[in-house]
């Protein structure tokens, strides 16, 4: 029986599987690698003319692998259509996994400033993300657009810079959550004569956000608030949650989920007859992007929602852009892709008025600043104290047009400008 | 809450523990039989929904789905287990390093051939409506996910009491030497095991994907549930994976709805709760390691 002593006991399975677990809830954490390659400081001189290098930093593992994928696309149709230079300065792109990890990101952050003593960064999908390589990006002098992140505080006054705060570094390609979530609550009071709403969000920092940012402008527009739920990020199950959604009589409920999670709610909701017992789904433009809506398919139908931009959206820009990317890759493009090819069209016009110099950095921020173009999400600029986006915020509503659910956009905000400092 | 709340939350609560018990079920017997931490197992969830997801997409047939990819992934694990996990028996820490290796493979393959956008399989055809109970409508493939693990249970344990199977099985939990012993080809035995365990895999990985989902990351979910499962039912045993099933679905349920903000602390709680008083698990079974 010398064999048996082989066998495996339950401390030895509780220790395996539990460091198993954790590796595995952890991920890929940051190595601490030979990063602490000094000499930084040899920040490029006459830059005009030189290869202009860029740091893309993106998620292209884990559960926001496809977001990254997406704004890399966008990255390479936007160079390619440039021939590979911008301001007659070829272009290397160099892109980096963040693995949807802070503390990877941060590793990989320190990577471009130090190791590849980039130009300019740009990037970064989840909030805590960019929250968490802020203060790298500012003492580093790096000029970073943020192509997705909506956490309101990256673009903010904020006490103690806890979370985060604004930086003269950093911009915003995409949005803030309160761009997505405040508007339609004041319309929702004012414009469409909604009494009472419910709010039911991801219970992590951008739905807790949008909820709030929703609530106060409902309740500033003279509606109210009936009630809150949250789900845990990455909830699977959503029975249980839209189950106590019915058992409350609001009928008009705020949601912001996206993704996986976005997906299984519209099914819960289907499943236990939300419509038919007349409630109502609206919530953050997220909730029925393409992602989810090719996905549910006609189960979305009615959702009204807020966002900058929509496949559909009629203009010239938008036009050619979702011409060029399907043609290219035979694809609709997302929101985020979007989001990345307007931060690269500010570089490129920040670059052109500057004639490609980028080491001079308060004239290339300037430069930014001054940037206004038309995008496929319509007239795009910079407000000058924040580096957030001042944009028009479009009301749509699912509607299934020849076979297809798409948003049709029924109204519009104009110049949602974020109020650049905490509104309570 | 009111009483007619509490019945559907109940309601809900049993469904995500049947569901969880048809996960755990193969790891647990896998487990039980072979002594191997089979890591892998969220990935052989994950291919089962993949698969569902490939046949759904070409037949429209959920049910061909259901048989296909534990077929497949039960194959495929006839083939892992004499060629890979053979050679490390005995070898505990290798073999969970194996698993994990294997499941590293199989994830990015899928994501390699299925591509890593979301996806989501819609609920086969009678089975998507809801029907009237207590208090309320309920969706009908939610009663179906309860009606098939109450039956898988049933059919366990009619395997593990009533046949030769079941005989076997028990048998080589208790002492696999002495079975080898007897006559009885274990390496047969083990590989015909993993490959059950893949199956059942498999099979949870079909039923989930219309509540769930099919998406990158999956596979890391259904592991880290169906390790909690197991812990607190007991490792080792079928019963066990029910207990473990019936504890965590309602708790889980109740606790997202009743505490949000501590619905993952919970979990964990109970887990450190049952390891205190019943350091094997709820019905697991004393093993001395000798």
């Amino acid at each position: 029986m010398s064999d048996r002593s082989n066998r495996l006991t339950r401390r030895k399975f509780l220790v395996a599987s539990g460091a198993a677990a954790l590796a595995a809830a952890c991920g890929p954490s940051a190595t601490p690698g030979a990063s602490a390659s000094a000499a930084a400081t040899a920040s490029a001189a006459a830059t005009a003319g030189k290869a202009l290098k860029i740091g893309v930093l993106l998620p292209f593992t884990k559960v926001y692998a496809e977001l990254g994928n997406s704004m890399k696309r966008s990255t390479e149709l936007y160079l390619k259509q440039a021939g590979g230079k911008l301001a007659n300065r070829p272009v290397t792109a160099i892109y980096e996994d963040e693995a949807n990890d802070p503390a990877v990101g941060l590793q990989k952050t320190q990577k471009f400033i130090e190791q590849d003593n980039v130009d300019l960064m740009m990037g970064i999908v989840a909030t805590p993300i960019a929250y968490a390589v802020r203060g790298a990006v500012d003492s580093a002098k790096m000029i970073f657009i943020e192509t997705n992140a909506g956490g309101n505080a990256l673009t903010r006054d904020i006490a103690n810079c806890t979370p985060s705060c604004k930086s003269k570094y950093i911009f915003r390609s995409s949005f803030s959550s309160w761009q997505i979530s405040s508007p339609i609550g004041d319309y929702f009071a004012t414009k469409k004569g909604v009494k009472e709403a419910f709010t039911f969000v991801a219970d992590y920092g951008f739905g807790t956000e949008s909820a709030a940012d929703f609530t106060q402008s409902f309740t500033k527009g003279g509606g109210k608030v009936t009630g809150s739920l949250k789900a845990p990020l990455g909830s699977a199950d959503f029975l249980p949650f839209v189950t106590q959604l019915k058992n409350q009589p609001t009928k008009d409920i705020y949601s912001f989920f996206s993704g996986t999670d976005a997906i299984n709610y519209i099914k819960a909701w289907n499943q236990l007859g939300m419509p038919a017992a007349g409630y109502r789904m609206n919530g953050a433009g997220f909730l029925t992007e393409q992602d989810v809506l090719k996905e549910v398919k006609d189960l979305a139908n009615g959702a009204v929602t807020s966002l900058f931009w929509a496949v559909t959206l009629d203009n010239a820009e938008n036009k050619a852009f979702v011409d060029a990317y399907q043609k290219e890759y035979n694809l609709l493009p997302d929101v985020f892709a979007v989001q990345q090819w307007d931060g690269l069209k500010a570089v490129d016009l920040a670059l052109q008025a500057t004639k490609g110099d980028t080491a001079n950095k308060d004239a290339f921020i300037a430069a930014l600043e001054g940037t206004k173009f038309k995008s496929p999400r319509g007239d795009f600029e910079f407000d000058k104290t924040t580096h957030n986006p001042i944009q028009d915020m479009y009301i749509r509503e699912v509607k299934v047009q020849s076979g297809q659910a798409v948003n049709v956009i029924v109204d519009k905000i104009a110049r949602v400008t974020d109020p650049g400092k905490p509104t309570t | 809450m009111t009483v007619e709340v509490a019945i559907q939350q109940a309601l809900n609560g049993i469904s995500f523990g049947a569901l969880l018990f048809i996960l755990a079920a193969g790891l647990s017997l896998i487990f039980g039989m072979m002594d191997v931490i089979n890591l892998a197992h969220g990935a052989f969830y994950m291919l089962g929904a993949y698969i569902a997801l490939a046949a759904v997409q070409r037949t429209g047939n959920f049910w061909l789905a259901l048989v296909l990819a534990p077929l497949l992934v039960g194959a495929l694990g006839l083939i892992i287990e004499p060629l890979l996990l053979r050679r490390l028996r005995g070898r505990h820490l290798d073999q969970v390093l194996l698993t994990i290796g294997i499941s590293l493979v199989i994830v990015d393959l899928v994501g390699l051939v299925a591509g890593r956008e979301i996806r989501s399989i819609p609920f086969p055809a009678g089975l998507d409506r809801s029907v009237p109970i207590i208090g309320g409508d309920y969706p009908v493939y939610r009663l179906f996910v309860i009606a098939f693990g109450i039956l898988l249970a049933a059919l366990f344990a009619f395997i593990h009491r009533r046949s030769r199977l079941g005989a076997l099985i028990r048998a080589g939990v208790d002492d696999a030497p002495m079975l080898a012993a007897l006559g009885v080809d274990i390496d047969r035995v083990f590989a015909t095991t993993f490959a059950a365990g893949a199956a059942l895999a498999a099979i949870a990985g079909v039923i989930a994907a219309p509540v769930f989902g099919v998406f990158p990351g999956m596979d890391v979910d259904a592991l880290i549930y169906s390790l909690i499962v197991v812990v607190v039912g007991g490792l080792g045993t079928l019963s066990g994976a029910m207990a473990g099933g019936a504890l965590v679905g309602p708790a889980d349920t109740f606790g997202k709805v009743l505490f949000p903000q501590f619905a993952l602390a919970l979990i964990f709680a109970i887990v450190a709760f049952v390891l205190l008083l019943r350091p094997t698990g709820l019905l697991g079974r004393v093993r001395i390691a000798r």
